[in-house]
């Protein structure tokens, strides 16, 4: 049983899977409402959920906050990893802390402090993983662009994408060849273990020179092509920047988005007024 | 609509010009093939005509370059580019767009012109994809990609295409896809076409013109099939002639073609040509029959497939078994997708099935560590860039036996790097050698470990057809180290030379499986998986029911006789029933 366990866990957790979680990540959830939103919109709003958090101390504002990034995030459908990531991020910025102060006995003056830095810390990253990955990455380069990033940032961030799956393919297949062409320390011992674990981090650290070498010798048409494709003179033409952002445009959801976030904000300060209110 | 006048270029730094003295005149509407051999300066004359040379790539440049009667010299790139689109060879970089009508739009759109989104979506029609806009660039096949790169080009409105080897990755059906879209484009778009190309079949049936080139200078411009037949200038410049026109040009040297004949080009020439020649059946191959050897793959009811993206995942396999036995030389065919790449990923462990059992001589390969795995089973990658893992092959071909301590390493590098000729060049990076030298070194690396199983996916794809000769030729060498070879591919002139066991794999399923003579003659399988045998037996097929020629030895073995009378027949069939009875029989092929 605990071996098949480990095996299944083995599976899981490879080159394979990262890739494909990766991929999700970008473009698996391009369908969703946060998705359709209009980026300029949505990067507005996480200049708020990503800023105000941290000038607030009333937890239950915060925890109105936290519920409603909670609920958007499951509306982006976010990949199952980069959520397994974002708790682990979490539990090792403050939530350590809160469970131990817990466990030690700490009453609610201690454990207070800790849930609003905790609630902070979740509510800004979730803001961040809801709007950089609920967005494909197409769309969140033409909103950056409209807030005046230079084109060329932009463009990295599309074609970084574009290249994305051939580059981990590639890694893939050059890791194997350190896999099925070296020599792993044998893992019985613990020392073994270690050396083992060395061994690892080792080769895929070693692997990435193949990788830049092919990706340096690949990019010599790529820039060819792009110099075709008039990409240089491109950047020059104010009149390119205005046809590539027409596509942007302001629709009902996005007053709908923006209205719901501002009304249940609205509600939260009132009812932690009430709260407050209440206990005085 | 182009004029070239004493054009010579050097490129910085080379001792020699690439080109030297280039006269060229190209007529609007021309379908014209660039030949030659490696590094004639196909490539460098093409860069001429798009103005990368020399706005882009420097060095010094005589003559004139005219497109429509405008000098390169006097205009931008940007400009050229609208008037000339090129699509590499390697043009899976050409695509810079994450999704396919963005990418057909991009040039469009960077040169500001009206209504980008729909010159992209016209160019994507006239390639066929006009219903892939909305995808991702991942989710299309190698030969989906290439339309992609061509319609990008396209969707300028150029009036000359140039494809620099349009065809080299691709299965023959997608490659007789892009071919028929060219001649499409040539033919109702009024598009003048340039092909870079070594496939010399395609040549003579889609061609009008072809100039060879050798050491930078153009020997001759001739009308397409003019120019395949002059045997002669093609060979000495690594070209080989349709098969056809090998055939017919060795029967002519043996004196049993007249000399008035003239050379036939395609089949339908071939007809003609070979009218006055009689089958004679005296060659079937000799099937020898072979003890069974020990199983040495095992794959028993295997499902596996890859999570996707989006949706449900589905298997590829499900329910897949296959015994692969000590000796055999399996070729597996199929076309893109099938699950050709994927069956050689479970084998040597790279992918894991969901179900099922695989075993290398008879274990269980899950309990197996990858260097236990390595001892069993090797596998050479279709992109040899991705087995270069050290700084010269030298060191990769060692690397492998060096770190598991194998006692006369330094001996056995110094043997390796000579049976493949690679002594040479034994201190230079893998990365930067021909794609022949790349190919042997990593057959090298492949298999420095003495794995009793091979794998190789697509020895000679991206290769031209001297390089992939040499690459058949390599793999003879392969017999006295490792016995079991498995081979993917596309190339069916590789399978009808070497292999002796044939798999069609089409969705996962075996629909095939048996010698060439079984699977080629079996039209369901032709009809389901669209394979081709090679020109040549199609030729001899379409001379004679009963001619089973796969290579042109066997052709020119059985179409040797000229028409003469019955008194033949009598003998050939007596001659069947010899081979029906076992006895040896004349002209058995080796």
């Amino acid at each position: 049983m605990l071996e098949k366990l480990s095996e299944n866990l083995f599976d899981k957790i490879s080159i394979d899977f990262l890739r494909n979680q990766v991929m999700k990540n970008a473009y698996g959830n391009n369908d969703t409402v946060i998705a359709a939103l209009d980026p300029r919109i949505l990067l507005l709003w996480y200049l708020f959920f990503g800023l105000a958090p941290w000038f607030m101390k009333d937890v239950v504002l915060l925890l109105g906050m936290f519920l409603l990034v909670a609920a958007l995030a499951c509306m982006a459908r976010i990949a199952p990893l980069v959520l397994f990531l974002f708790c682990i991020g979490v539990f090792t910025q403050t939530g350590y802390l809160l469970l131990i102060s817990l466990f030690f006995g700490g009453n609610m003056e201690t454990v207070a402090p800790l849930l609003v830095m905790t609630l902070k810390v979740a509510v800004v990253s979730l803001a961040s993983v809801t709007v950089f990955s609920g967005l494909d990455p197409d769309r969140l380069a033409n909103g950056l662009e409209w807030f005046g990033c230079p084109e060329r940032f932009s463009f990295s961030i599309s074609f970084g994408y574009r290249m994305l799956p051939v580059l981990m393919e590639e890694f893939q297949n050059i890791l194997l060849s350190y896999r099925l062409r070296g020599n792993a320390p044998a893992k019985d011992t613990f020392v073994g273990k270690v050396r083992w674990f060395v061994y690892q981090v080792k080769v895929i650290m070693m692997a990435f020179y193949p990788l830049m070498l092919n990706t340096a010798k690949r990019s010599r048409t790529t820039v060819e092509a792009l110099e075709l494709k008039g990409y240089r003179y491109a950047s020059q033409n104010m009149a390119v920047k205005r046809i590539r952002l027409a596509s942007l445009r302001l629709g009902n959801r996005d007053i709908w988005f923006v209205g719901i976030s501002a009304a249940w904000m609205a509600a939260c300060v009132g009812f932690s007024w009430w709260v407050r209110g209440g206990m005085l | 609509m182009i004029r070239i006048e004493d054009l010579t270029f050097t490129y910085p730094g080379a001792e020699k010009p690439s080109l030297k003295k280039i006269r060229l005149h190209v007529e609007k509407g021309d379908f014209l093939a660039v030949i030659g051999n490696n590094g004639c300066g196909k490539s460098t004359l093409c860069k001429t005509l798009n103005g990368l040379i020399p706005h882009f790539i420097s060095g010094d440049m005589e003559g004139h370059v005219l497109i429509g009667g405008e000098d390169t010299q006097e205009q931008q790139v940007g400009s050229l580019a609208r008037k000339v689109g090129y699509v590499y060879q390697d043009f899976e970089n050409q695509i810079v767009r994450p999704t396919v009508l963005d990418d057909a739009s991009f040039a469009c759109l960077n040169y500001a012109l009206e209504g980008h989104e729909e010159r992209g979506r016209k160019a994507l029609s006239m390639c066929g994809l006009k219903e892939k806009e909305g995808d991702f660039i991942w989710q299309l096949s190698g030969g989906q990609k290439h339309l992609l790169a061509l319609a990008g080009a396209l969707a300028l409105g150029p009036e000359v295409l140039i494809l620099d080897e349009p065809i080299a990755q691709l299965d023959p059906f997608h490659a007789r896809q892009t071919y028929e879209i060219l001649e499409k484009l040539n033919r109702e778009y009024g598009k003048t076409i340039i092909v870079i190309e070594h496939h010399t079949e395609y040549i003579a049936r889609y061609c009008k013109h072809a100039i060879l080139m050798r050491d930078g200078e153009i020997l001759w411009k001739l009308p397409a099939r003019e120019a395949l037949r002059q045997v002669e200038d093609l060979e000495e410049s690594n070209i080989f002639p349709p098969q056809v026109t090998l055939a017919a040009y060795q029967l002519k040297k043996r004196g049993i073609l007249l000399e008035n004949v003239p050379l036939p080009t395609t089949l339908e020439e071939g007809k003609e040509a070979f009218s006055s020649c009689r089958f004679w059946p005296c060659v079937g191959r000799h099937q020898e029959e072979k003890p069974l050897g020990e199983v040495m793959v095992d794959l028993e009811n295997i499902r596996a497939g890859y999570r996707a993206v989006k949706g449900e995942s589905r298997p590829i396999f499900d329910g897949f078994s296959l015994k692969i036995r000590r000796g055999e030389k399996v070729a597996l065919i199929g076309s893109n997708g099938a699950g050709k790449s994927t069956m050689m990923k479970l084998m040597i462990g790279l992918m894991k099935p969901e179900a099922g059992r695989i075993s290398l001589q008879g274990q269980n390969t899950r309990k197996m560590s990858p260097e236990e795995m390595a001892k069993r089973i090797s596998m050479v990658y279709q992109n040899p860039e991705e087995m270069f893992i050290k700084d010269s092959i030298e060191a990769d071909i060692a690397y492998a036996m060096r770190v598991r301590k194998v006692p006369d390493w330094r001996e056995r590098t110094e043997k390796l790097l000579e049976l493949f000729h690679l002594t040479g060049i034994k201190d230079r990076d893998g990365r930067l050698l021909s794609g022949g030298q790349m190919r042997r070194a990593s057959l090298a690396i492949g298999i420095a470990l003495n794995p009793g199983i091979l794998l190789l996916d697509e020895p000679t794809a991206n290769l031209d057809i001297a390089t992939r000769h040499e690459i058949m030729g390599t793999l003879e060498l392969l017999k006295g180290i490792t016995e079991t070879v498995v081979i993917a591919t596309h190339d069916m002139q590789l399978v009808c030379q070497w292999a002796d066991r044939i798999l069609v794999l089409k969705d996962g399923r075996l629909i095939a499986d048996g010698a060439r003579e079984e699977i080629f003659a079996d039209r369901e399988v032709e009809r389901q998986v669209g394979i081709q045998p090679p020109e040549i037996y199609a030729m001899g097929r379409a001379l004679s029911e009963k001619a089973d020629c796969y290579t042109i030895e066997e052709f020119i073995d059985c179409f040797q006789e000229m028409e003469v009378n019955c008194f033949q027949e009598m003998e050939a069939n007596c001659f069947q029933e010899m081979k029906g009875e076992g006895f040896g029989y004349a002209g058995e092929a080796v």
